[in-house]
């Protein structure tokens, strides 16, 4: 091949790939990409409370929110997290400060009595949620929130489920997450710019 | 020559001997209290004062219908709970149990755990005999 040929090939090449990028930015965009926005993170719902009657998420507004999905047999990463909002929410200065909200992601094993007592284990108010299947399904789509039953020895089952806390303002919009990695100080310099 | 090589031999083997076995200590053992049917958690220290690494194979208690060691693990933000294979104490080391990370499971609790309960935990080693630890039941925001 003479390197004259090889020359024209090559620009072949850069043409095709230049027309192929002017396409793709002539895109008009595609109209799920807004979805992944953070301001599309949370909005309205209707879930039953540890007292098996409806809640729906205005209730929480007035005031800032941490939200949690998780589910009551999670012996570990659940009532820590929720032990350390609780600490948090006390080093704000008020248990009226901001709600904590439980919400399960394993409505089959936590019906409103076992969301209501495990919310109450942790010597502070914090709101308990469930609902049916399906009504879970949409407020963990809402959130971004993924969980999948992992069977154990025993015939038990586990949740694998995200582990964030979603902070929502006065007005139900989302604000940040909280992550079990970080630090309390970062954790609670997010927590007092949600009281601003 | 062969005698010199055969002293070392010796040596050697004499310095194996004298490495102190694992010598298992347990301590700080505390769960959070626990409501209805839900499992409990159990974090603790385990300390290896010895020359020889030991494995932790399994956890038992009278309190619990089972006890496992499980081991959490953060996959791009989602928490997975999984059971533990045996968990190596290296010698002159030590183990600590954190929440978030390793703990052992207690499934089927006779009663629910109330602050300020104790209950008697054993943990069964590769090579050390069986060590029972107390378990306290702290406050809800744990330790």
């Amino acid at each position: 091949m003479t390197s004259h040929r090889l020359r024209l090939i090559l620009w072949v090449l850069v043409a095709i790939a230049a027309v192929g990028g002017i396409l793709v930015a002539l895109q008009p965009p595609s109209p799920n990409s807004r979805e992944t926005g953070l301001a599309t993170i949370g909005g309205p719902f209707t879930l039953t409370a540890g007292d098996a009657k409806p809640f729906p998420s205005s209730r929480l507004n007035g005031k800032p929110a941490a939200i949690f999905f998780g589910f009551t047999h999670c012996p570990d990463v659940c009532p820590t997290t929720l032990a350390r909002l609780v600490k948090l929410r006390r080093q704000l200065g008020s248990d009226d400060a901001m709600s904590i909200v439980f919400i399960t992601v394993d409505p089959e094993r936590d019906g409103p009595a076992e969301v209501g007592s495990y919310a109450g284990l942790f010597g502070a108010p914090v709101v308990g949620l469930t609902g049916k299947p399906d009504d879970i399904e949409r407020v963990k789509k809402q959130y971004g929130v993924f969980s999948q039953k992992v069977d154990q020895p025993g015939g038990s089952y586990t949740v694998d489920h995200s582990a964030s806390v979603f902070l929502m303002d006065r007005n139900g919009h989302f604000v940040a997450t909280l992550s079990p990695e970080e630090g309390d100080a970062v954790a609670l310099a997010k927590l007092k710019r949600l009281q601003a | 020559m062969i005698l010199r090589t055969s002293t070392l031999a010796v040596l050697l083997l004499a310095s194996c001997g004298q490495q102190e076995a694992a010598d298992i200590q347990l301590s700080n053992a505390w769960a959070r209290p626990t409501v209805g049917q839900v499992p409990g958690a159990v974090y603790l220290t385990i300390e290896n004062k010895g020359g020889e690494p030991d494995r932790l194979t399994g956890a038992f208690t009278d309190h619990a219908a089972m006890a496992m060691v499980h081991q959490n693990e953060m996959v791009d933000g989602i928490a997975k709970m999984r059971m533990a294979g045996e968990i190596n104490i290296p010698a002159h080391d030590r183990i600590e149990m954190r929440p978030g990370g390793t703990h052992i499971m207690l499934e089927g609790l006779r009663a629910p755990l109330r602050t300020g309960d104790d209950f008697d935990l054993v943990l069964k080693f590769r090579n050390s005999k069986d060590q029972t630890v107390k378990v306290t039941v702290t406050k809800p925001e744990g330790q």
